[in-house]
């Protein structure tokens, strides 16, 4: 699907079997279990440190809700499939990107329609995705309509934000106004990268769009693939070059219990106001340090002042982003004396797999497993953390 | 008159309801061994278990108001439910704080020993490890498959498969034909199963063997053995180490003899029975684990796939295993290493009959699944579970309940007069007028009769 | 329909820094030292096992130089495979040595699961001592980070390989510390943090004396309760108490309120806690004043002052 690869019928004949080789026994394990361990690690070796990345993601999904999504070529149907996909998605964005935004459109009958507004709250974004399941699908997509939209809010985000919107389109069609050309031109003007993710085939328009935009365009294969590229759009792109750094102006508000000060009274919550019911209204809560409104989550904008809110914590979560773990070096077992007595440093189960792995920093060797988790999830190295020579933060380093 | 017809469910007590039938000088004696407390401590309920670590190490009695507040309120029915427990078990016992307000007081015996098992400093516990290297040391493989071949023979022995069945002693019959498992007629020197003993059959390892047991330790007295003894050696037994031999020195008689019976059913291995040492086998050990809840077996790997279609396909090549098999299904075809069959309505119906229930089946197809099986939710297809269910609903149609038949009255007149305060009363079943017979529940009756003398008489 | 099997996996980190606890008995003249709190310990870590024959346990302890495994330990591959004999080859060649094993601590009637645990956490704990070289500088901090990133390994081997099907682990980690907060350790400390709110691990501290923002966060992201303890003498009773019920059990149980957590951040420039402060927004820095250039990333910022922002947003929201 890459440019230079040209099409996949013009490639030479690939004899996927010969990846495949009996041991001594005539079992085909080791060589599956090679097959797996290359697969599993290769997307962790796709990350790449030092560059600069946009952390502040504004990012709008543009969902199409034509008649193609009532199709059934994903299980049950494209819409379905999509919507549970996004919903792990919007959660893991969240993880990921703690101070970032995220809003939903949706396009159909040649119209787009905003879902969601931009905004930190993933329940919220997820129940809305939810209730889009009884939604019915109905006429054609429009492109340049939701571009038109989503140009509309993110033109107004601040430089420094990655204004993001990422399309996913099972259309092959597209119904637009006017010339996409000239959309297309201020969403490069207004910095707003664009991807696509598309369920049926490659269209010369969104390639074009994806390009000049630097975003990136994808078909999806199967189910897997689908989440598989939707993953890839998780992590902060590469900040592109035009975009602003800036100093901004955050507040870290306290956090009061109730039962601290018993005097003070109850207060409603911001974040509840249009509430019906009595949610929201409490002496907990998170107080904006500048004008004193209440909230009940964080992080949120501060509707009163304008102030961004967030926890100290909230920023730690993106450092791993910044400052990401080498990735440990591979050696074979065989190469190693006394392998019998190797045991993994972190989970202490015996290193059976054919291949360890070390990091080299500290030189502690892992397995499998724990190797991928500590590069997924844990982002730092358990073997440089406990000792005291190797324990500085790569942040104090640099 | 229900009776007859559905045969009694084989009940199986846990621990905590088997101890609740001991009486409390057994029970404070029992106490006596750090086992024993321990085993009983792992049976309490979770805030049981929270309230005795907290007066463990407090000497004086403790207000019960102060132990109720440290629950939260919402939970006050788990609270009572604690409470019982452990009162119920002889934890703990009533007695008046200083100030007069009723108070809760651990049980010495129980603290004291609760104590040594969690710190030490009391009296080694009978037996021990062995203090020299074992010859003939045997690993844990080999433990297991010999406490499975021994338990084997046991169910073997109740099929009536001709497999190993001399390893079946005479203890062990005895067990079996008093618990009601298996009946011996007069018509053939082998004693047969009962409907109770397919339901045995249908149970997993580890709430056989605890059933077992307690059909066992019923019998100890009349053999002239200490229940005590051979409870606390048993507890004993659960709290070992798998694969670790140990001693008998210090082990009583009666201990000796228990030990000896043990050996029989497979759950300590001895090399020699005058030999000093034993290993306990994986079936003690999970004794204890079986105990606090009695459905989870620990069983090797299932063997069994339920389809969809009713097809059972069961990877085995056990003939235990398949004559279980065959007490609910239909066999089809024959492999060397698996067997095909179909739950059918018929079949399920007949196993229904001899007394086993739905559940069991159920129960039998889930523990011994397919670990391809296990990895879906839930592990059988609900096609199946709501069929045998209904198939077993069909059978409870009929509901019988006892009553009275009046007839044969001299006069129409006397008859409404009676049926008419059978009515009122609410206690008439069935009347039939022209007839003039008419049924009272049984409760109703008295009542009726004595209306019907008063009226006679006046 | 399926009865889970619960097992409940405890993961106990102890702060054995030598320094605070040496400081602890000369200065504050209290009479409590390591040793006496490991005891309280053991006591704990046994009750823990003695609730549910499923429970596991893991002790790491957090040096001041290093943090490693107290217990469980790599099991040593010649354990079990090697030295067993073929029940039908019973020859009596390699079996020579009938001699006595030595027997593991004395038997005094304590279950014998918590005597070979008591002993082998006393074993490590003094080798851990002994072999402790403190060459050049001394810390007064422990590696609770490094610590954590273990237990927060462990935890997952056991749930991910080991649990057997139908039951269900959960996990948590206590810590129990004297010394400071390890500031150099913030970051590997907080991703500890991320992964066990994740994977959906408790943890729980136990303060013998400083208080620590770190922990506090900790309990508060994932749930845990955090309780300074007001005298270490009381440290049984208090691990008794608060942290032996799973947090399963919690909210039956009347137990102390939660901490009130201060989140604020510390500015990199002056490292003093802020109500308002700058971020960049290429590094995510943080400073108590404006400055025309990062100091972490050496970027130069436009001048956009906050006014303009606040009008864009107040513009916005008019219109």
């Amino acid at each position: 699907m890459e440019d230079e690869k040209g099409y996949r019928w013009e490639t030479e004949y690939e004899k996927t079997w010969e990846a495949i080789h009996e041991d001594e026994s005539g079992s085909l394990q080791a060589s599956i279990d090679d097959i797996i361990h290359k697969a599993k690690r290769k997307r962790m070796l796709e990350k790449i440190g030092n560059i600069r990345l946009g952390m502040m993601r504004h990012l709008y999904l543009v969902i199409d809700m034509s008649e193609t999504m009532s199709e059934q070529d994903l299980k049950p149907t494209r819409l379905h499939s999509t919507v549970k996909l996004l919903e792990h998605f919007v959660e893991e964005y969240f993880d990921q990107n703690p101070i970032s935004q995220l809003g939903v459109l949706a396009t159909r009958n040649k119209r787009a329609e905003k879902i969601t507004e931009l905004g930190g709250n993933p329940r919220r974004h997820i129940n809305t995705l939810q209730g889009l399941k009884d939604r019915k699908c109905q006429g054609e997509p429009s492109l340049q309509n939701s571009l038109e939209l989503a140009i509309q809010t993110l033109k107004h985000m601040p430089s420094h934000a990655s204004r993001e919107v990422l399309i996913i389109l099972g259309s092959l069609t597209t119904c637009d106004p006017g010339d996409i050309d000239n959309t297309i031109q201020t969403l490069k003007d207004c910095n707003i990268r664009c991807s696509i993710i598309g369920l049926a085939a490659e269209i010369s328009v969104c390639k074009k769009l994806c390009k000049q935009t630097q975003g990136k365009y994808n078909v999806i294969l199967d189910e897997s693939h689908y989440k598989y590229l939707l993953d890839q759009h998780i992590s902060p792109p590469p900040a592109t070059s035009n975009t602003a750094s800036s100093l901004i102006k955050m507040g870290f508000p306290h956090h009061s219990l109730s039962n601290v000060n018993k005097e003070e009274r109850p207060s409603m919550c911001m974040c509840h106001l249009d509430s019906k019911n009595n949610e929201g209204f409490s002496t907990v809560g998170y107080f904006c340090p500048q004008c004193k409104s209440k909230y009940c989550e964080l992080p949120v904008e501060c509707k009163a002042c304008g102030l961004t809110l967030v926890s100290a914590p909230h920023l730690a979560r993106s450092y791993h982003h910044l400052f990401p773990l080498d990735s440990f070096k591979e050696i074979p077992r065989t190469t190693l004396e006394d392998v019998e007595k190797l045991h993994c440093f972190s989970c202490l189960s015996q290193l059976k797999d054919i291949n360890i792995y070390q990091c080299t920093q500290c030189m502690k060797m892992f397995c499998l497993d724990c190797d991928l988790f500590i590069h997924e999830t844990l982002h730092s190295c358990p073997g440089c953390s406990s000792h005291r020579g190797t324990q500085h933060d790569r942040m104090d380093t640099t | 008159m229900a009776a007859a017809f559905t045969p009694r469910k084989l009940d199986c007590k846990d621990l905590h309801s088997y101890l609740k039938t001991l009486p409390s000088p057994v029970l404070d004696r029992l106490y006596n061994h750090p086992a024993t407390c321990l085993a009983v401590f792992r049976e309490l309920p979770d805030l049981g278990r929270q309230y005795v670590m907290r007066t463990l190490f407090v000497e004086q009695p403790v207000s019960q108001a102060v132990i109720g507040q440290w629950v939260n309120n919402k939970f006050i029915n788990d609270h009572r439910y604690a409470c019982k427990a452990l009162t119920e078990l002889r934890v703990w016992y009533e007695q008046p704080i200083p100030g007069g307000q009723p108070g809760w007081v651990l049980n010495q015996t129980f603290r004291n020993n609760t104590r040594v098992a969690l710190l030490g400093g009391g009296k080694p516990w009978i037996g021990g490890r062995s203090t020299t290297v074992d010859k003939y040391a045997k690993d844990i493989l080999f433990l297991d498959k010999y406490a499975q071949e021994r338990w084997e023979c046991v169910l073997h022995f109740m099929v009536g498969s001709s497999e190993g069945i001399e390893g079946v002693s005479r203890d062990i019959i005895e067990v079996l034909n008093n618990s009601g498992l298996m009946r011996v007629d007069a018509t053939d020197p082998n004693p047969t199963i009962t409907p109770a003993g397919f339901q045995f059959l249908l149970m997993d390892t580890a709430s056989q063997v605890w059933y077992f047991m307690l059909q066992y330790l019923e019998t100890v007295e009349h053999r002239g053995m200490d229940l005590v003894e051979c409870l606390s050696f048993l507890f004993q037994l659960s709290f070992s180490t798998l694969g670790q031999d140990y001693t008998t020195d210090g082990m009583s008689e009666s201990q000796l003899k228990f030990l000896q019976h043990l050996r029989e059913f497979g759950l300590v291995y001895q090399r020699k029975r005058k030999s000093q040492r034993y290993y306990p086998t994986c079936l003690a050990i999970n004794l204890a684990s079986g105990l606090s809840n009695v459905s989870t077996g620990q069983e090797k790997t299932g063997f069994i796939i339920v389809e969809t279609n009713y097809r059972v396909y069961a990877y085995t090549d056990s003939p235990l295993k398949i004559a279980l098999l065959a007490i609910f299904c239909d066999m089809l075809y024959r492999f060397p290493t698996m067997v095909v069959c179909n739950l059918s309505r018929t079949s399920v119906r007949e196993a229904l009959i001899r007394g086993i229930t739905a559940e069991q089946i159920l129960n039998f197809l889930r523990s011994h699944a397919h670990p391809k099986m296990l990895a879906d939710t839930p592990v059988l297809p609900p096609t199946i579970t709501d069929q045998v269910r209904l198939w077993e609903l069909e059978r409870d149609r009929l509901k019988f309940n006892d009553g009275v038949l009046y007839s044969q009255f001299n006069s129409q007149a006397d008859y409404e007069l009676l049926s008419d305060y059978a009515k009122d009363l609410g206690v008439l079943v069935w009347e039939n007028a022209t007839k003039r017979v008419m049924v009272v529940t049984k409760s109703g009756h008295d009542d009726v009769k004595k209306f019907w003398k008063r009226q006679k008489n006046s | 329909m399926e009865e889970l099997r619960n097992s409940s996996l405890l993961v106990i980190i102890l702060d054995t820094n030598p320094i605070w606890w040496g400081q602890n008995i000369t200065e504050t003249g209290s009479s409590v030292c390591l040793s006496q709190c490991l005891n309280s310990l053991m006591v704990f870590a046994n009750s823990h096992l003695m609730l549910s024959h499923y429970n596991k346990l893991a002790v790491i302890a957090a040096h001041t130089n290093k943090s490693c495994f107290l217990y469980p330990l790599p099991k040593p591959p010649t354990a079990g495979n090697t030295t067993t004999v073929n029940d039908n080859d019973t020859t009596e060649g390699g079996e020579e040595n009938a001699v006595k094993i030595p027997q593991m601590g004395e038997n005094d009637g304590k279950y014998e699961l918590f005597t070979e645990f008591n002993e082998n956490l006393k074993t490590e704990i003094k080798d851990l001592i002994l072999n402790d070289r403190l060459v050049g500088e001394l810390y007064s901090d422990s590696l609770v980070a490094g610590a954590m990133s273990m237990a927060m390994q462990l935890d997952i081997h056991r749930i991910e390989k080991e649990a057997p099907i139908g039951e269900n682990v959960s996990s948590r980690i206590l810590v129990i510390k004297g010394s400071e907060d390890n500031a150099a350790q913030y970051m590997n400390f907080m991703n500890a943090v991320f992964t066990a709110q994740k994977q959906n691990t408790v943890i729980d501290a136990c303060i013998l004396d400083n208080d620590s923002g770190l922990l506090q966060q900790a309990c508060d992201i994932t749930g845990g309760m955090y309780l300074k303890i007001p005298q270490i003498s009381g440290l049984l009773q208090y691990l008794l108490w608060v942290f032996l019920p799973d947090p399963i059990m919690r909210p039956k149980l009347t137990l102390p309120p939660k901490v009130q957590v201060d989140y604020r951040a510390a500015c990199f420039c002056h490292r003093n806690l802020i109500d308002v402060g700058y971020v960049c927004s290429v590094c995510l820095s943080i400073f108590c004043a404006f400055n025309p250039i990062c100091s972490t990333c050496q970027t130069t910022f436009k001048f956009m002052g906050p006014p303009k922002i606040l009008k864009k947003k107040s513009k916005k929201s008019a219109g």
